[in-house]
Formats: structure tokens, C-alpha cells, sequence
């Protein structure tokens, strides 16, 4: 698997997509590069990209991340493409930014069961939705938690971190 | 589900004496076999990523430490591979051979770890007993290297904070020598044992599909016959030139079937790979620097001009962990740390696993994919027969002496774990506290 085949499969998929290579140099006595891209993904485009990896080799989803940048919410979905390739894994970041008036996206379970976890860990902590996932229920967070944790305007987070504060201060 | 009416629900956990950290498994049985579970985490979350946000990035490696009792190379490893990626940090040559021989240390106490708590887990606490006296021999290497049973503090970002001296090097050949000869003995009492297999084949088995589509890693992956290891697969510091092979039932004569017995091979024969791994580096390491950044403040305020993101990568004992971070100029903390750890992709494996198989083995099943565990209970000591109960304060002191001891004298192999002839004394409400720590 070269990041050249992968990058051809995603600009195939979904057009107008421009990966972007980063590769790092790896080793001492004989370093080798190894191949990272990262690419912007829009979100009707996910699911097609997505298909597009898994169609490429063997596709392995390590995790999402996600942030608030203000405006919107940036998911960065984490994939290798040639899972168990000896030394020939290509590590692959799908970023998709949705608004925050409508933070909604497709799931990719359907394609990935694997990425239940992912999924559904960014809708506790970034209030996300994603249609077609098997199940919303919480994994990590109490089901009654207030608010969403990673994201900056969530009042009810920030209550709570100032009630920890005032608890520790009295028990401390 | 076969929807029948003699399906009956039940919890195993948050907190039940099969399982060693809190998860709740709600099963759907009917008689004694399991005809689903329902898995729910978090009962364990302190929210570390949220914490980060408010930390700056030291103080959040010594955060990434704390994730895991038993990970404490692997993730602060990965965090430093993560923040060099983002802010464009060489790591020395001679750095990125010691971080390598730390990570194999700790895989080898993980791997025996979970080797005595399956065991265990089994009903055979004599070889838990056995696998966890012979696994002092590692972590007292790593007390020597770093001071510390756990928690050892030895990636920073550019480098390691603690070299393998000349004096220390026979040590760690020592230790070699130690577990290779044992290897066999090893072997015999896990795989050629009859009990042990009749419990643990065909039990909890995970389907090389299955594994696959539900992105299952470590271990739990290759127990299933697929080829999968980070450092095999996706090079980073020196694992791509060291030629690491990911290790299948295959290497040891068998076709895989995905079950407890095979998730037993694959960890043993990775303990043998990881002494051949601390071996080689130890030979092949050039001398230098150990870090390119030797003053933390100069890091710090180097850090704190980053603009950019990072991924790290590096293959635990458990399995791919991998950390993403983004920083941006000026801001001390990192806007964003996300952090996977190997159970996270395994979560989804126990619910193959957990089909059709007995009541009576959900322990081993639930231990089988060795989720992530932290049992280091220095405080409780029996000895003759009596107990006593430590102090923290005492557990201190013993500790600092214990290291003390082994970095000052080469007394590591003459004064073992064995060695109880030092005396005792007896505090006033009779209590009798052992005077030393020689024997903890």
C-alpha cells in the first residue's frame, strides 16, 4: 500500500478532495519514510471516503478525535489503510467540521462495526448525532450528565468543574 | 438474542470479585449458556483529556503516566511521539534505542501480569503465585532504571530522562539470561498443561472476521490469527530496523483459533521476542545524547511557540495506542489530547466472545483480552504467617530504601525477594511492622 494508491482511491470517491502527504522519517541506521495524509472531507463525502479506504486494503479505525472551534465541530477520524501490512501502513486523517446548529453525520458502522466505540464517545462529549448508528447509548459518561465536556460553550461542564474545585477545596 | 422465555438477565460488575476493574456486563442467559451481553464503561473515568485542557504539556506527560498503572511507558511514549510530530523534535539515536528497551520491559511484566491473573481467573493460584514472584525480577530492573516500580517518569519530549549505564548493562543482561532460562518452564505450566487447556480451548473464541471488522488490536487481534502489530506494520523509532515479527499461535505450530489458549501462546512467545528485542538494542545502541532538550524550561518555552498538530503510535502490550494533539502558539496547554487505549478497540470484541459460552467462564473470557488492569498492593504484608499493616508513610520510607539499596550495591540478585532474615520490631500497640524492605 503506497499513499499514492490511497490518494487516488479518495480523489476517485470524492472529487475535489486534496490529501495532503506528511511523511515522517523513521530509523537511525537506515530510516524509511512512512507515509501520513491528511485530507479535508466534506460531509456528504465521508461516507463515499470511508468506502473508499475499505475498498483500498484492509481498514482499520484507531479513533476519532474532535474539538469545538468556535463556530463548529471538527471530527478527525483516524484510520490506517493495509492494516497488518509489514511496513506498509498508511496512516490516514479524514477531518469533517460540522456547524453547530446542525451537528449531525453520517455513521460509518455500517461499513466499519469497529467504529461503534468512536462514534458513540463523541456524542457524550461533543452532543454530535450520527444517523444509522446501532446504538447511542452512553459508554463513558453517567446517562444524567449535564452538558458535553469537550465542548467550550457548555455552561453545565463548567458548573461542574467549579463544584469539583469547591468540593476538593473543603475536603483537600 | 433468541428470543425465548427462559432468558434470564445478569450483572456481573461494576463490582464483582470476577473482574479486577470496574465495567458492568449485563448477560442474557439462558440456563448456563450466554446468549448476549451488554458492556457499559466509564465507571473508571476521571475525564484525563479534560484535565489536560487546563495543564501545561509536562504536566500533562506526567498526566499521560497516570492513565495506567501498567502502561506507564506506552502512553507518556506515545504522547512524546505525538508532541515531536507537532512541533518537529528530533529524537538522539540513542534515545529512541532506550525507549524501545523500556516498552519491552514493560511488556514483559504485563504479559506475566496477565499471565497470573488468567491463572487466576482459571482457579489455579499456584501459577498465579509462581508467574507473579518470577515477574519481580523485571520490575526490579526497572526499579533500578528508574527509581520506580511504576510510574517511571523516563520519556520526555526529545528524548529519555534516564540512561542505561555501563554498571546497569550486566543487570539488564541478567535478567535476560533469567527469563530465557524460565521460558520453557513457562510454557510448560500454561500450554502443555492439561487443565489449563481444557479450560481455555475453544473457550471465548474470537473469529479472525470478526476481530477484523471490529478493528480489534494487540494480542486479542493476533490470538486470531491476524497478522497485526504496530511496530511490525507502521514503523516508528527504531522498531522497523530491529525486524519485529507480529506473533501468531502460527509460530508456535498451531492454526489459530481465536480462544483464551491462543491469547496465552501469542503473550508467552511475546515475552520471548521482547528479550530478544531488549538484547539486540542493548548491543546496537550507540553512545550520545539522551535528549536534545536537557533543560525544561528551554522545552517548555520552545513548546509554548508550536503551532501545529501530531499523531503518536506505538504498540503496548495490550495492543495500538494512539494519541492525537494539537497545539497552537502562545497557549501553553494542548487545545486537544485525545488519547486510545487498547481496550477501547478491544471493547467490542467481548460481545463474540461472550456467545454461547458458559456462565462459569465469563472471568477467564472477560481477563482473556487483558483489559487494562492496576493491582500493585505493596501494603498489606503477611509473612510467618502473621499480618501487619503498613502505613503509607512506612511504604514510603521502605520503597526509598528498597532503591536506594539496589542502585547504591549490586546486592539485586543476593538480596532477592527471598531474603527475610532482617529482623522486626514491634510498636508500642503491638503491632509488628517489618523494619525493611527487602521483603515487600
Amino acid at each position: 500500500m503506497t499513499a499514492d494508491q490511497v490518494t487516488r482511491a479518495l480523489t476517485a470517491a470524492v472529487p475535489g478532495l486534496q490529501p495532503e502527504l506528511r511523511p515522517r522519517s523513521v530509523g537511525v541506521r537506515t530510516p524509511v519514510e512512512v507515509p501520513e495524509l491528511w485530507v479535508d472531507v466534506p460531509r456528504e463525502g465521508l461516507v463515499p471516503a470511508v468506502a473508499a479506504l475499505k475498498a483500498a486494503g484492509p481498514l482499520h479505525i484507531s479513533v476519532i478525535s474532535g474539538r469545538d472551534t468556535g463556530e463548529g465541530i471538527e471530527l478527525l477520524y483516524h484510520f490506517t489503510v493495509g492494516y497488518g501490512t509489514p511496513g506498509g501502513e498508511v496512516t490516514v486523517t479524514l477531518r469533517v467540521t460540522v456547524s453547530k446548529s446542525d451537528p449531525v453525520l453520517p455513521s460509518i458502522c455500517g461499513l466499519l462495526p469497529g467504529a461503534e466505540t468512536a462514534e458513540r464517545e463523541k456524542i457524550e462529549f461533543l452532543g454530535v448525532e450520527f444517523t444509522g448508528i446501532p446504538s447511542t447509548a452512553h459508554v463513558f459518561l453517567p446517562d444524567d450528565f449535564p452538558g458535553y465536556p469537550w465542548r467550550k460553550d457548555d455552561p453545565e461542564t463548567a458548573k461542574l468543574v467549579n463544584r469539583l474545585v469547591e468540593w476538593e477545596g473543603k475536603n483537600g | 438474542m433468541a428470543e425465548t422465555q427462559n432468558v434470564y438477565e445478569i450483572p456481573i460488575g461494576p463490582i464483582h470479585p470476577a473482574l479486577k476493574e470496574p465495567i458492568r456486563f449485563t448477560f442474557q442467559v439462558e440456563g448456563e449458556r450466554i446468549r448476549g451481553v451488554d458492556i457499559r464503561a466509564g465507571f473508571a473515568h476521571r475525564g484525563i483529556e479534560f484535565m489536560a485542557m487546563k495543564r501545561n504539556l509536562i504536566q500533562t506527560l506526567y498526566l499521560s503516566e497516570r492513565i495506567c498503572g501498567i502502561c506507564s511507558i506506552s502512553h507518556p511514549i506515545t504522547i512524546t511521539l505525538a508532541v515531536e510530530r507537532a512541533a518537529g523534535i528530533e529524537v538522539p539515536p540513542r534515545a529512541q534505542y532506550l525507549r524501545v528497551i523500556y516498552s519491552e520491559l514493560e511488556r514483559i511484566h504485563s504479559h506475566l501480569l496477565w499471565a497470573g491473573v488468567a491463572a487466576h481467573e482459571l482457579g489455579f493460584d499456584t501459577l498465579l503465585h509462581l508467574t507473579w514472584k518470577v515477574r519481580e525480577q523485571v520490575l526490579d530492573l526497572l526499579e533500578e532504571l528508574s527509581g520506580n516500580r511504576i510510574d517511571y517518569a523516563l520519556p520526555i519530549y526529545g528524548g529519555v530522562r534516564r540512561d542505561v549505564s555501563p554498571e546497569q548493562t550486566p543487570k539488564v543482561e541478567a535478567m535476560v539470561r533469567y527469563y530465557r532460562g524460565l521460558l520453557d518452564e513457562l510454557l510448560d505450566a500454561f500450554l502443555r498443561d492439561p487443565s489449563v487447556e481444557a479450560r481455555t480451548r475453544d473457550v471465548g473464541i474470537l473469529t479472525s472476521e470478526e476481530a477484523d471488522s471490529l478493528c480489534a488490536v494487540g494480542p486479542t487481534a493476533r490470538a486470531s490469527g491476524l497478522s497485526k502489530d504496530v511496530r511490525q506494520d507502521r514503523p516508528y523509532l527504531v522498531y522497523g530496523e530491529l525486524g519485529v515479527k507480529a506473533i501468531t499461535p502460527r509460530d508456535y505450530g498451531l492454526e489459530p483459533r481465536g480462544d483464551v489458549y491462543d491469547k496465552a501462546v501469542v503473550r508467552l512467545l511475546e515475552v520471548a521476542q521482547s528479550l530478544d528485542l531488549i538484547e539486540t538494542c542493548l548491543y546496537e545502541m550507540p553512545e550520545g545524547e539522551i535528549t536534545s532538550f536537557p533543560k525544561v524550561p528551554a522545552l517548555l518555552a520552545y513548546l509554548k511557540k508550536v503551532e501545529g498538530e501530531g499523531l503518536g503510535w506505538h504498540e503496548a502490550p495490550r495492543g495500538e495506542v494512539i494519541h492525537y494533539i494539537r497545539l497552537e502558539a502562545g497557549v501553553e496547554e494542548p487545545i486537544v489530547w485525545k488519547v486510545k487505549a487498547p481496550t477501547y478497540s478491544n471493547l467490542m470484541s467481548w460481545v463474540p466472545m461472550f456467545r454461547d459460552q458458559e456462565v462459569a467462564d465469563i472471568p477467564i473470557i472477560a481477563a482473556s483480552i487483558d483489559p487494562c488492569m492496576c493491582c500493585m498492593d505493596r501494603v498489606h504484608v503477611v509473612r510467618d504467617g502473621s499480618p501487619a499493616t503498613v502505613l503509607k508513610e512506612d511504604l514510603l520510607r521502605l520503597s526509598r530504601a528498597k532503591t536506594e539499596r539496589m542502585v547504591g550495591g549490586s546486592r539485586l540478585s543476593a538480596s532477592g525477594p527471598r531474603s527475610t532474615a532482617h529482623g522486626r520490631r514491634t510498636t508500642d500497640n503491638g503491632q509488628r511492622t517489618p523494619d525493611h524492605g527487602g521483603g515487600l
